[in-house]
């Protein structure tokens, strides 16, 4: 195996300028979210069932496209005072199923899964996102594990379904939002996964939710939005004990790579 | 004798909770607390246990001791009694 070099951690990000666009772009978005939100909570019980009966499909998959669909409605909301750069988030560079590890700085990091070209995949998350009573039906609907209720052992358990169902599973490796832009200490449990079930990590990078809204912040500011697909890395030749660590030291070796190129 | 057995200890320990955990050398000193100051939470405990019962070959998840530990020192002191125990 490899050694690997510790990865180089991203300076921090720039400070935010918040002028009269973030206010203006705060005015406007907010509301326009929480009516996306109404509306997309509203219809659910009524587009998902036809959904159903329409295509066959099992519940679960319907609500993981609706979900992206949802994130797919965001983009466009912000689209007039955020760019989007997509950069190699070409299907084929998603092995399915795969495991998706990103970098994390802002909440909003999770919606911007509305542009990866597929819709089949589902979250590992802690316990905080299903405390949000109107997001948190859906998430189960989705089938998005509760690591830190469920438990490291049930929880790795639940993700092995998933990944045997051929759903792609996502993680944050850092488990909280960067506060100074730089990466954190990546949890181990994708990179186990990963390992034990020999399925590939996909590293995608985000960069400019942290201008977008950090955690803390209360008001938006326009930005550009970054969003990396790495290639793939096959965790076979990852083996022995410490086949996982090797493989997450990779990995994170190379996020830290491409988010200072994202710089 | 007691030393080489407590550094032996020492060095298993800090070489395998730094790398499962990316922890810095510099910051495991026995008086570190395991959460407020090396930064370990719930999630990670699971995993230090399997990653000391590796690293010891002998089984700790059962035991109460290891719930009662807060800081390095109170893991080097845990494992040394284990260890003990079973020669």
């Amino acid at each position: 195996m490899t050694e690997v070099p510790p990865p180089e951690a991203a300076p921090p990000a720039a400070s935010r300028r918040l002028g009269p666009s973030a206010l203006v772009m705060s005015a406007v978005v907010y509301p326009l979210l929480i009516l996306q939100t109404l509306a997309f909570v509203l219809l659910a019980p009524i587009v998902l069932p036809l959904a159903r009966l329409a295509t066959g499909r099992p519940m679960d998959r319907i609500v993981r496209y609706f979900i992206r669909f949802y994130g797919q409605v965001w983009m466009v909301l912000i689209a007039p005072f955020t760019r989007f750069e997509k950069i190699d988030l070409a299907l084929d560079r998603f092995p399915q199923p795969c495991i998706i590890v990103l970098n994390h700085r802002s909440l909003f990091d999770i919606f911007c899964m509305g542009a990866l070209p597929f819709s089949n995949g589902g979250f590992a998350l802690r316990s905080w996102p299903f405390r949000m009573f109107w997001y948190a039906p859906f998430m189960r609907l989705a089938r998005y594990v509760d690591m830190e209720s469920l438990g490291r052992e049930e929880g790795l358990l639940r993700c092995r379904e998933l990944l045997a169902e051929g759903i792609s599973l996502m993680f944050f490796p850092e488990g909280h939002r960067s506060r100074d832009g730089r990466l954190g200490r990546f949890y181990s449990g994708a990179f186990k996964l990963a390992v034990e079930t020999n399925t590939p990590i996909v590293p995608v990078c985000i960069s400019g939710t942290d201008h977008l809204l950090p955690p803390g912040a209360l008001l938006m500011a326009p930005t550009t939005i970054r969003l990396q697909a790495l290639s793939a890395v096959d965790p076979s030749t990852f083996t022995g004990e410490s086949g996982h660590v090797a493989l997450r030291k990779t990995v994170k070796a190379a996020m830290a790579e491409a988010l200072e190129k994202q710089r | 004798m007691q030393q080489d057995i407590q550094k032996d200890i020492i060095d298993t320990v800090n070489t395998a909770l730094a790398e499962e955990f990316e922890l810095d050398a510099e910051a495991m000193k026995p008086e570190a607390h395991l959460f407020n100051e090396l930064g370990l939470d719930s999630l990670d405990a699971v995993d230090m246990v399997i990653v000391l019962e590796k690293a010891f070959g002998c089984k700790l998840r059962d035991e109460q001791a290891i719930r009662e530990i807060r800081t390095l020192g109170d893991l080097y002191a845990f494992i040394e009694t284990k260890r003990k125990e079973l020669e």
